[in-house]
């Protein structure tokens, strides 16, 4: 019995093995991995069918090395025909192809608008901090909207023009739509006792005339933090925290003078941004007359309080370059938020 | 206001660059504007907030920047030479509103030269921004400039009777001012008259008939205390703000006055010869009492958080003229200071401590204080008006934010939420809106013709804001004086049942059955829709008794005639405070079946005018709890066929039960009870 020589035995499955890796790689169609399928893996005369007799011819000790080389080959085979097939099976399903290109069917969706966003970030960042949203009438008497704010009767904010004071007064009582959203804040001191953290917004009215940085109607967020020993250090640290969480990374603060008349100390909020002091709004220490307003005692508790202008935020924010433009409602604009 | 800092320096010298003494400014309160430079100046604009009147004159801001850079402050004390002659024999000075006017000072000069002034007046009003015109007016400018009191000069020669009468003007009077211009006073406004007329409106500016000019020889010269609320009142009346009217506006320091007043003569003399009769001619009682402030050993840092050592506080208070009166150990017990005469906003405890913390800098206080963490939720309104918007933005409206205060074309029609008439504001809002709005549809109509009008992708459009109505027979929802109540409504192009089911998205997703509230919906007559088109949606809750929380319907012509819109547009309100208690209702699953549903077709003819709703009513009573779904398949009439008058109503029913399948037997003798539930409350008859 003549035997077979391992190297050539070898060699002869790698020549196989290429020569059907090959052919199946190269085939086109079904038909042609068929055929070639037949030519090497045919359960008759295949071609891998014939070297497997060839392994009977080889010595004894070289039997276990043969089989291993035998069987490599056998799954190298094995495997390229899977992958021809696969390929083929895509190709036939590609005759149907579709232009992926062309568009989705457009789905329409809304949008918040600007300010609302805006708003509901600041609502976050300061319910994150404790401070809970709310929400008053738009319709104020002078009670609210001035005295217990400590702007007295001469005061000239109180000036019928710088007001909109409605036709119909309660008894003798003018009503007019609020000034600020401070007014919110009376309403809840009044209603709950310290200690306190709520941010008030909503729409004020003032008759400016409108330009690209004034509208009569807008927006404020007002906070106030009323707790036995609070101090100016934790509203610029409160705000400090707003800052950092509003405009990213770690955002100082700096307070200049300012004058309020329901804060004392009053002061300006400047917040760094892009490496300059931007002015964020004002703020200050609770007066105590507005504390003794709504039943508090002055010696017993302080706050702090703060407002910004949501407009005027969100104009920077958003780079609005007029703010009449958050009040045209043309969805061209509304659509970009 | 602005400074000259060549001027600034005749007060206090500094060596620091213009750019150090801004940024001090800044800090301690006086916001800087814009700097200039001017010839040989430098022009310093800053912002000086309402309550620092004694900042809007040159030494006022020296005395900061003294006390800032720790330097001397040197205040002229002028003690012009006085000839023969008394001014109170001159001039006879009367005050018949001492409530507007408490005080009224008249120097006289006699034998001036008018002419040029010098070139360094000249030079020091072009930096501050102000035009020379003469010697004498130029004084009284600079004088003003200076300490932040105005002044005027009359020609004496042109006051008739030689007296002074401070009065009330007479409804109709009429003054024509040193701008040439003649204005028609009221009974309100404050003038100073001669024996006869009007010569200048009180604190706010002189008039045309007695100005300086080149042929003046006697001056009287006034300083005077004048009212805020009048000086501001006739300014704004007549739109003829002065720098002497912002100041006035303002009080300036009373002792000012007389120090202006002197002041003003010597330059006058100095600058245009003549000579100044002896005394002052007055008439009144200065007003302004210096208060004397307590302040507490430890307050300052109380109210800041870091301390401020006594000896500290003690300086920037004297510094800024305040006077120590106490007596105590400044340790212990609590100091008293006096104000000075300029400082008439600073009367209580805090102001001192603002003083104080001001002129020590907001920079030391420090910024890293922890607070303690508490727990918050967002109140049910906000969650109600978060949930209405987020299905609106869903299915693809965009928010809109119109005007509160509408014109009364958009007014015109009835309000869904009560209310004969809008309320009405003063002044308008924008020209011809001056109407508190009763619903937000015909903002929103208008809104989305501008959206077409501009070839806007579309307009469909909601907004989330309050109506304003008198309280009437319903109360509202909080304390407000009036009833506001708070609307989501939009606006589509999409027709009535397409925005039927928003509104009904809504009310689902707010949670209103799950709440215990039913809701009906019923046809609605109202002229702000089209009449046959409309509906109301009724919230029936509990023992309150039924309230309308929504309202939908196609708008009515009209309405979409005044905004220009040619298509039809339906627009839904929903009353969101109507709504809130659903919110914060628990949500309890409810396991869906294990079991398959069968569905059953029931072809029911009936009466043409027979609303959907009641035949859907009969059903739901009759099926019971195994009627999972009952959906309208189809509606057709056909006389021949069904006889006229009548409509066949095809509805699937599917049913399923929790207990287990339902036979084919069970699901008909479910059909065979809402067949004649049917017949019994809408005469329905069953077509095979």
């Amino acid at each position: 019995m003549s035997t077979v020589a391992l190297d050539s035995f070898v060699a002869e499955l790698d020549r196989l093995k290429a020569d059907a890796v090959g052919t199946l790689a190269t085939a086109l169609d079904a038909d042609a991995v068929e055929r070639a399928r037949v030519e090497f893996l045919g359960a008759k005369s295949g071609r891998l069918k014939a070297i497997q007799k060839m392994l009977g011819g080889l010595a004894g000790p070289d039997k276990p090395a043969g089989g291993k080389h035998f069987n490599e080959a056998k799954e190298a085979v094995a495997t390229a025909l899977e992958a021809a097939l696969a390929r083929v099976a895509g190709a036939a399903e590609a005759v149907e192809a579709i232009d992926v290109t062309l568009p989705g069917e457009p789905v329409r969706l809304g949008h918040l608008h600007p300010i609302t966003q805006t708003i509901r970030r600041v609502q976050e960042i300061m319910g994150r901090l404790g401070f809970e949203s709310v929400d008053g009438p738009e319709i104020e008497d002078q009670w609210h909207n001035f005295d217990a704010l400590a702007i007295g009767p001469e005061h000239p904010a109180r000036d019928p023009l710088d007001n909109f004071y409605l036709a119909v007064a309660r008894g003798a009582d003018p009503l007019l739509l609020r000034s600020q959203t401070s007014t919110v804040q009376i309403r809840v001191m009044e209603r709950r006792k310290p200690p306190l953290r709520i941010v008030s917004l909503g729409r004020v009215y003032r008759p400016d005339t409108a330009d690209a940085t004034h509208y009569p109607m807008f927006h404020q967020v007002e906070g106030l933090f009323v707790e036995p020993g609070t101090t100016m250090a934790h509203l610029k640290s409160v705000l400090r925290l707003f800052a950092s969480s509003f405009l990213g990374g770690d955002v100082h603060v700096r307070f200049r003078p300012s004058f309020f008349p329901f804060t004392e100390p009053s002061v300006e909020v400047d917040m760094e941004w892009g490496g300059r002091w931007i002015e964020m709004g004002g703020a200050g220490m609770v007066d105590p007359a507005v504390l003794a307003a709504v039943g508090y005692d002055p010696d017993e508790v302080s706050g702090f309080a703060f407002g910004l202008g949501v407009e005027r935020i969100a104009a920077r924010r958003y780079g609005v370059a007029d703010i009449r433009d958050f009040y045209r409602n043309d969805v061209r604009f509304l659509e970009q938020f | 206001m602005i400074i000259s800092l060549n001027w600034l320096a005749d007060y206090v010298q500094i060596q620091a660059p213009a750019e150090a003494l801004v940024e001090r400014l800044l800090m301690a309160g006086l916001n800087h504007e814009a700097t200039e430079t001017v010839g040989a100046d430098t022009a310093v604009e800053i912002e000086v907030t309402s309550n620092r009147p004694d900042c809007l004159g040159h030494i006022g801001v020296a005395r900061e920047v003294a006390l800032l850079f720790s330097r001397p402050l040197h205040v002229p004390d002028p003690r012009p030479l006085e000839g023969p002659g008394r001014a109170a024999e001159s001039v006879a000075v009367e005050i018949r509103s001492p409530d507007v006017c408490p005080f009224y000072s008249a120097r006289v000069i006699r034998g001036v030269r008018i002419g040029p002034s010098p070139q360094w007046l000249v030079d020091r009003l072009a930096t501050v921004g102000v035009e020379s015109v003469n010697n004498v007016v130029d004084v009284t400018n600079y004088v003003m400039l200076e300490c932040g009191q105005p002044l005027h000069a009359f020609d004496l020669a042109k006051l008739r009777g030689g007296r002074i009468v401070v009065r009330r003007a007479v409804d109709g009077e009429p003054f024509t001012a040193i701008n040439h211009k003649t204005y028609a006073l009221t009974g309100q406004m404050c003038v100073i008259a001669d024996a006869e007329r009007p010569v200048a409106l009180a604190g706010v500016m002189g008039g045309a008939d007695t100005e300086i000019s080149a042929g003046t020889a006697d001056v009287l010269l006034e300083s005077a205390q004048f009212a805020p609320l009048a000086v501001r009142a006739a300014a704004r009346g007549l739109v003829l703000q002065s720098a002497s009217s912002y100041r006035f506006e303002r009080m300036p320091d009373p002792a000012a006055v007389e120090w202006a007043s002197r002041r003003a003569a010597a330059l006058i003399l100095e600058t245009a010869g003549g000579t100044l009769e002896h005394g002052v001619a007055t008439a009144g009682t200065l007003a302004g009492a210096q208060a004397t402030v307590p302040l507490r050993p430890g307050r300052v840092a109380e109210v800041l958080g870091i301390d401020v050592p006594a000896a500290r506080q003690h300086a920037i208070l004297a510094g800024l003229g305040f006077v120590d009166t106490s007596r105590g150990d400044p340790a212990l017990e609590p100091g008293h200071w006096r104000a000075p005469t300029w400082r008439r906003d600073v009367s209580r405890e805090i102001d001192l401590v603002e003083e104080i913390t001001r002129i020590e800098g907001y920079d030391r206080v420090p910024e890293d204080r922890s607070i303690s963490a508490r727990p918050v939720e967002l109140s049910a309104r906000e969650v109600a008006i978060r949930t209405a918007s987020s299905v609106l933005v869903g299915v693809g409206f965009c928010e809109a934010m119109t005007r509160s205060v509408v014109s009364e074309t958009l007014e015109a029609s009835a309000s869904p939420w009560g209310g004969a008439a809008p309320l009405v504001v003063q002044p308008a809002l924008v020209r011809g809106a001056d109407r508190l709005r009763r619903t937000l549809l015909p903002s929103l109509v208008e809104a989305r013709a501008g959206n077409l009008a501009v070839g806007a992708p579309h307009g469909e459009l909601f907004e989330v804001a309050r109506a304003y109505v008198a309280r009437g027979g319903a109360g509202g929802t909080d304390d407000s004086p009036m009833e506001e109540p708070l609307l989501a409504a939009f606006v589509t192009g999409g027709g009535f049942f397409a925005a039927k089911g928003v509104v009904e998205a809504v009310l689902d997703r707010l949670g209103v059955r799950r709440g215990g509230g039913a809701i009906a919906c019923r046809p609605l007559d109202l002229d702000l829709f089209t009449r046959g088109r409309a509906a109301e949606f009724v919230l029936t809750h509990g023992s309150r008794p039924p309230q309308r929380v929504a309202v939908i319907g196609d708008m009515a012509p009209a309405v979409l005639a005044a905004a220009g819109i040619a298509a039809t547009v339906t627009g839904a309100e929903i009353r969101l405070d109507r709504l809130e208690f659903a919110v914060n209702a628990d949500r309890t699953l409810r396991r869906p079946s294990d079991y398959p549903a069968v569905e059953r077709d029931v072809n029911l003819v009936v009466a043409e005018t027979v609303p959907w709703a009641d035949i859907a009513a009969a059903i739901h009573a009759a099926a019971g709890p195994v009627l999972e779904q009952c959906r309208i398949v189809q509606v057709w009439q056909d006389a021949e066929r069904l006889g006229a008058g009548k409509k066949s109503v095809v509805v699937t029913l599917r049913l399923r039960s929790d207990a287990g399948t339902l036979s084919g037997d069970e699901a008909n003798r479910v059909v065979q009870t809402v067949v004649e539930a049917c017949s019994r409350a809408v005469g329905a008859t069953l077509r095979a």
